[in-house]
């Protein structure tokens, strides 16, 4: 007896619920973005508000039971600076209790509504620094919330961008072969040794200095995506050399279909779960590629905060060894989010196979 | 474009007398070293805390290696390290003292009128192959340095009132120089004019050859040096080995031949956290780019690790911010030449002495030697800075932090925040709001700007922090002038003496970033300091230049046309294993006596 | 497939003639020149400063100095001459350019020699034990920056003493006998290459794995198992052939690549090659420097899509014939 055959987005959607590992990473990028979004509420100082009382100041601890083991409610405890040359703070007996949705430094939710209230926070002039606080004493939450906003963007633009580009321009190259084949590669090959550092420092120097950092970094990652598609489109190429002249392509053609429906709707579709694995693995890159561009100094500039930038700044002996807080805030955003990108990606490879999604045999 | 290739060096090397061939076999650690060659009549006595014992290798980090080794050419700092030791100056710069003394020359006489100074030359000095250096030596180095087509940097040191000196050599010891005005520098520019063998280069020269000769792929025994070393061995990237040069004129107080090193490495080592981790692993012996971040952890590991954190105390480096008072040279587009190159409503505020004082009072220094330096910084308010014995030492302050004093400034000018956004506005409603440009690649820069961006808004100024590239920044300051402010310095200049800052202080100066390179002093004030450093500069005597250099630093802080943050406090760590180290605040740091350090006996050797 | 290979290598010359002239452009394109560092130093005057840009012929307008670079190229082989070493272009690279091959080629076989094995091994035990831990392995490798890797490698090293800290060889590696001076290099070798190859060894591993795993799906690898053939045969003679085939423009990608994409590696271990020599000409505008160095990388990687196309159309006979 034959199954009725599904609408193919419901068989994935089913497939993938079935993986916990695609669905966590799936969970767990929902809620960066949400995150991300909402940053300048939940995060509760400005990515730039200086504190020049707490230096390097550790993460605090919640506690629920005070100093004499009553209980008060959520609270931090204030801290004092006992040595100043370490940075060294002890934390003393005063509680400072959390408080919820209060005032703070102003914002535009969403870019649009002014606001000024945040998730919580602490009455000042006392400060919550639940991951610590940066060299100048900034927020370290509140300046890994930021840095998520440019972080996890850049990825999705990134990859939009150079992907359209590399499908279309590697189909239609292996596709129809010939001089626009030639062509197409001598150009991915041209592309592909431009040297992309000099680019960037050109371009960064042409664009106003007071624009914000985030901004200028959107340019910078569209330009190199500009230059990145042409990666993708070889390997595309490669394989749709090899797929167009399989039977069922040649089948097609017999039966007279057009060019373009026959790249549309049986070369390309072979290529999809290739392609799907690629991007999983690209919108990391772009992550990653964020962090080299900081290492090389030409990436998101202080005071902004992207986490190429705050891990770049505590890579030194003395931050691992006192202050491990400034490299693993960081550190463990850009690989918890890249391991999700990766799980989502591989689940959704399992899912999108052709075989399953058609309802044939599986071997 | 020439492409010179080892042929013609390898023929130049053969008209060298003595191939040093023989004398490479030296192993590291030879503590058995007998000096081959009696010593010439006019040794060096080099003054040391302690007589030293022959032996040992000693390894320095490096951050990147050599460019050259032709030291008339090398401009930057790395090939600099390394040639200083590779050739002589008639005289040098006793870091320690810091004062000039008579190296290659013996001693020299100078005419009343200070116009003529004669130089006798100490007798059989020679060269690391054994060829004498004679007064021809000499002579053919000033000819080189006057070449108008190499054109080396040394040469517009070499000029008094814009002229070259007259260059004469009565007999083989003896050097005569004429000038036309009196230089007050004139025994530091004259030793920076380390001597090269005539006798291999000037054929090369004559054939037009000099600028790619000794560049990094000399072969090492066809590299004819003059210095306490030569060159042992350069692998590209990874390190340069030098040697004792057996021919050198330095002798310690007993009469012992120095140096007594046989082998001084230099490693390439370009990032600083790798560099700190060999040197807490034990592979290196001394580093001098230390960030003040890390001092604590070489602090607390000095102990055990048998090292020394040395406090050089302040850096002869500076940090200072300035506002863009240049005028555009050319009309091009909207603006007309003789215009401010800035937004006209910014250079009202920028022009303004007491909007610069009240920027300069708003400024928490203390708070950024606490934070960015972590404790290792020094507030200065000149250049050379406090660092300069000498000239650092005049104890005269600028508007430091005082905050209300900033905004009783400010209201006083009738800039109050009338919109109540935390900013104030000008007299005729602008808001006050501009852009400060540092380099990005200087983290204590960038880190000294945000808190400065913190310190203005407290009293209401508004101000955008900017990092950006070092390339694009020099053009802004040099050539666009397309900037409101940068925050920037100036690096340390050997001897830390005022007339090297001619083109920082004077206004037709290229370093006179504010408004560089003037026609005539757009300021009285500019005019009075023109006029003052004629002064400083008219005289050798140092009493006769402290006065108006006083007056200098007094009327720079009065004006804030720069306005001063601190310096940082330098500390260089050194192996305790050797004796003789005594680092300074004066770059070489290190280096600079290292023909007198030494493996002390007790130790084993690493 | 001669004619094949004679067209490639004909179009190689207008292509890197191309490149030479897109990287003077964008050379050119950006504020100032070698000498702005140079400027920079209050000591060194205008006048001298004038006298070095005669001395490179920076003074000159664009299109003479270009036409005299590609003039000394194809009349002499001469890549110009370094503003910051005073030395010819191709000897300041060449140093270089062995060393970074030694790294990106030790990288690379690290790589490739994984990845190709662990990921079949993957497919064929997919979702069973074997294959987790290979993907978590494959998911923790690409998540973590090489700056990080670099740097936490780096102090493992100088903890535990098992590796040299950084560098290529000892200080003493002239003094040391054939046999040694070997060994001490690769001892230098591993975390570089650790570092360097990590990340790709992750990417290409579950691509190898996705891909094995389609092929395993298809027909004909149903047919062979239907016939009787024993599992090992169906995967390795005729499974993981197939499999290969997108994986072979990315060799030809890795082997264009070989002369680039260490340079983080480089930097932090002071490894003393290309990358690190490039970045500087890039940062200081040395421009002949800089353009020797993308001649020969675009070179490269001329060179390795051509062997990639080579061993495609090998692999997959229909293409040889397209």
């Amino acid at each position: 007896m034959r199954e009725p055959p599904q609408a193919p987005g419901r068989v994935v959607w089913r497939q993938l619920r079935r993986n916990p590992l695609a669905v966590a990473g799936g969970g767990m990028l929902v809620a960066f973005y949400a995150l991300a979004l909402l940053a300048p509420f939940i995060a509760p100082y400005a990515e730039d508000e200086v504190d020049r009382e707490r230096f390097y100041h550790p993460p605090q601890r919640l506690h629920l039971l005070d100093a004499s083991g009553r209980f008060t409610g959520l609270h931090v405890r204030a801290t004092r600076l006992v040595d100043a040359s370490a940075f060294r703070y002890v934390e003393t007996p005063a509680p400072v209790p959390v408080r919820w949705f209060v005032h703070g430094s102003r914002y535009r939710l969403l870019g649009v509504f002014p606001a000024d209230r945040h998730l919580f926070g602490v009455d000042p002039p006392q400060r919550i620094y639940l991951l610590g606080a940066d060299p100048l004493g900034r927020d370290m939450l509140s300046r890994v919330l930021y840095g998520a906003r440019i972080s996890l963007t850049v990825g999705l633009v990134g990859i939009a961008i150079s992907f359209a580009l590399g499908l279309c321009l590697g189909g239609v190259s292996g596709y129809f072969g010939g001089w626009v084949d030639a062509a197409i590669m001598r150009l991915t090959e041209l592309l592909l040794t431009v040297p992309a550092f000099y680019l960037i420092i050109a371009l960064r120097a042409v664009f106003p200095a007071d624009l914000p950092s985030g901004q200028v970094y959107l340019a910078i990652v569209a330009i190199l995506a500009l230059i990145g598609w042409a990666g993708l489109a070889r390997v595309i190429r490669g394989m749709v050399l090899s797929i167009r002249r399989s039977e069922f392509v040649l089948a097609a053609e017999a039966l007279g279909m057009s060019r373009a429906r026959v790249i549309a709707r049986h070369v390309l579709p072979n290529t999809v779960s290739f392609v799907i694995v690629a991007a999983t693995i690209a919108v990391p890159g772009y992550i990653l590629g964020e962090v080299f561009l900081s290492f090389l100094g030409v990436g998101v500039q202080e005071p902004s905060a992207s986490w190429g930038n705050m891990l770049n700044q505590a890579r030194g002996y003395r931050a691992l060894s006192s202050f491990p807080w400034l490299l693993f805030v960081p550190g463990t955003a850009i690989f918890l989010t890249v391991m999700a990108f990766n799980f989502l990606g591989d689940g959704l490879r399992d899912a999108l196979d052709p075989r399953r999604v058609q309802g044939g045999r599986i071997a | 474009m020439r492409y010179l290739n080892g042929m013609a060096l390898i023929a130049a090397a053969a008209l060298a007398t003595l191939s040093l061939g023989a004398c490479a076999g030296q192993k590291p650690g030879n503590t058995a070293y007998h000096d081959p060659h009696p010593l010439p009549p006019d040794t060096l006595t080099l003054p040391a805390a302690e007589i030293g014992s022959y032996g040992g290798r000693f390894v320095f980090a490096a951050t990147s290696g050599p460019r050259t080794f032709n030291k008339l050419l090398a401009n930057e700092q790395p090939s600099n390290d390394i040639d200083n030791l590779l050739f002589v100056g008639l005289t040098e710069f006793d870091n320690e003292t810091q004062q000039i003394f008579p190296e290659l020359a013996k001693f020299w006489d100078v005419s009343p009128d200070q116009l003529t100074w004669t130089w006798h030359l100490r007798r059989g000095a020679c060269f690391s192959d054994g060829h004498p250096i004679t007064s021809a030596d000499v002579l053919f180095m000033f000819e080189l340095a006057y070449d108008p087509v190499l054109h080396p940097s040394l040469q517009d040191l070499l000029k008094s009132d814009g002229k070259p000196f007259q260059v004469t050599a009565p007999d083989s010891y003896t050097v005569v120089t004429k000038l036309a005005a009196p230089h007050p520098l004139m025994a530091a520019a004259v030793g920076s004019l380390r001597i090269m063998p005539r006798h291999v280069l000037e054929p090369l020269y004559r054939k037009g050859a000099f600028a790619s000769a000794y560049g990094v792929d000399t072969r090492p025994d066809s590299l004819v040096t003059s210095g306490p070393f030569r060159l042992r061995q350069y692998v590209p990237g990874e390190k340069v080995v030098l040697e004792r040069n057996p021919y050198w004129i330095g002798v310690d107080a007993k009469g012992q031949r120095l140096p007594y090193l046989d082998e001084l490495v230099f490693l390439i080592v370009p990032d600083q956290n790798t560099a700190a981790i060999k040197f807490q692993a034990g592979e290196v012996d001394a580093i001098d780019n230390v960030k003040p971040e890390d001092y604590k952890t070489y602090i607390d590991g000095a102990g055990g690790g048998g090292y020394t954190l040395h406090d050089l105390g302040a850096s002869l480096s500076t940090n200072f911010l300035w506002f863009n008072l240049n005028r555009v040279r050319e009309g091009h587009g909207s603006r007309r030449a003789g215009e401010p190159a800035v937004d006209p409503t910014k250079y009202r505020w920028f022009a303004n002495r007491e909007f610069r004082r009240a920027v300069s009072m708003a400024i928490d220094r203390d708070a950024m030697i606490r934070g960015p330096f972590h404790g290792h910084g020094l507030k200065n308010w000149s250049a050379p800075t406090v660092g300069s014995k000498q000239w650092g030492s005049h104890g005269i302050v600028g508007f430091d932090y005082e905050p209300e004093g900033a905004k009783r400034i400010l209201d006083s000018l009738g800039w109050k925040d009338r919109d109540g956004d935390g900013v104030r506005e000008d007299d005729r409603g602008h808001p006050i709001r501009f852009v400060i440009k540092t380099n990005a690649d200087n983290l204590l820069r960038v880190q000294m700007l945000d808190l400065i961006k913190d310190d203005l808004a407290k009293v209401g100024i508004a101000c955008v922090p900017a990092s950006v590239e070092f390339n694009t920044l020099t053009t802004n300051l040099r050539d666009d002038f397309q900037y409101d402010a940068i925050l920037l310095g100036l690096g340390s200049a050997v001897p830390p003496d005022p007339g090297m800052y001619a083109n920082f202080l004077t206004s037709k100066g290229i370093a006179h970033y504010w408004d560089i390179k003037q026609d005539h002093p757009a300021t009285p004030a500019e005019a009075e300091l023109d006029r003052l450093y004629a002064e400083v500069i008219a005289s050798s005597d140092p009493a006769k230049r402290m006065e108006p250099w006083k007056r200098i630093v007094r009327t720079l802080n009065d004006e804030c046309f720069v306005i001063w943050l601190p310096s940082q406090k330098i500390m260089v760590p050194v192996r305790n294993r050797f004796g003789n180290v005594h680092p300074t605040v004066i770059p070489q740091r290190v280096l600079w006596n290292i023909d007198r350090v030494f493996v002390k006996q007790s130790s084993t050797r690493a | 497939m001669r004619t094949f290979l004679i067209r490639r290598l004909l179009q190689t010359v207008p292509l890197l003639l191309g490149i030479s002239a897109l990287t003077f452009l964008l050379l050119r394109l950006a504020p100032g020149d070698f000498l702005a560092t140079m400027a920079e130093n209050p000591q060194i005057s205008a006048a001298t400063l004038d006298a070095m840009r005669h001395r490179f012929g920076l003074d000159q307008p664009w299109w003479v100095q270009y036409g005299l670079y590609l003039r000394n190229l194809f009349l002499r082989l001469d890549f110009g001459e370094s503003f910051s070493r005073h030395q010819p272009v191709f000897t300041v690279l060449r140093q270089g350019m062995l060393n970074t091959l030694l790294l990106t080629g030790a990288a690379a076989i690290v790589t490739w020699g994984l990845a190709i094995p662990l990921g079949v091994w993957a497919a064929v035990r997919q979702h069973r034990a074997t294959d987790r831990l290979l993907s978590l392995f494959a998911f923790v490798g690409l998540s973590v920056p090489e700056v990080l890797s670099g740097l936490l490698l780096l102090l493992m090293a100088a903890r535990t003493g098992w590796f040299p800290v950084g560098g290529m060889r000892s200080l003493d590696w002239e003094e040391l006998d054939a046999a040694h001076r070997v060994v001490d290099v690769l001892r230098h070798l591993v975390l570089p290459a650790l570092v360097v190859g990590l990340i790709p060894l992750a990417g290409r591993m579950r691509q190898m794995r996705s891909s094995v795993l389609d092929v395993l799906r298809l027909d004909y690898v149903t047919t062979a198992r239907a016939k009787g053939l024993d599992e090992r045969t169906v995967v390795f003679k005729h499974a993981a052939r197939n499999a290969l085939n997108p994986l072979i423009t990315l060799f030809g990608y890795t082997l264009g690549s070989l002369l680039s994409g260490s340079f983080v590696a480089e930097v932090i271990f002071s490894w003393p090659g290309l990358g690190r020599i490039t970045v500087e000409a890039i940062q200081t505008q040395d421009q002949y420097l800089v353009m020797g160095s993308v001649l020969m990388a675009s070179a490269m990687l001329i060179l390795g899509n051509l062997v990639a196309d080579v061993l495609l159309a090998a692999a997959d006979p229909r293409i040889a014939h397209a």
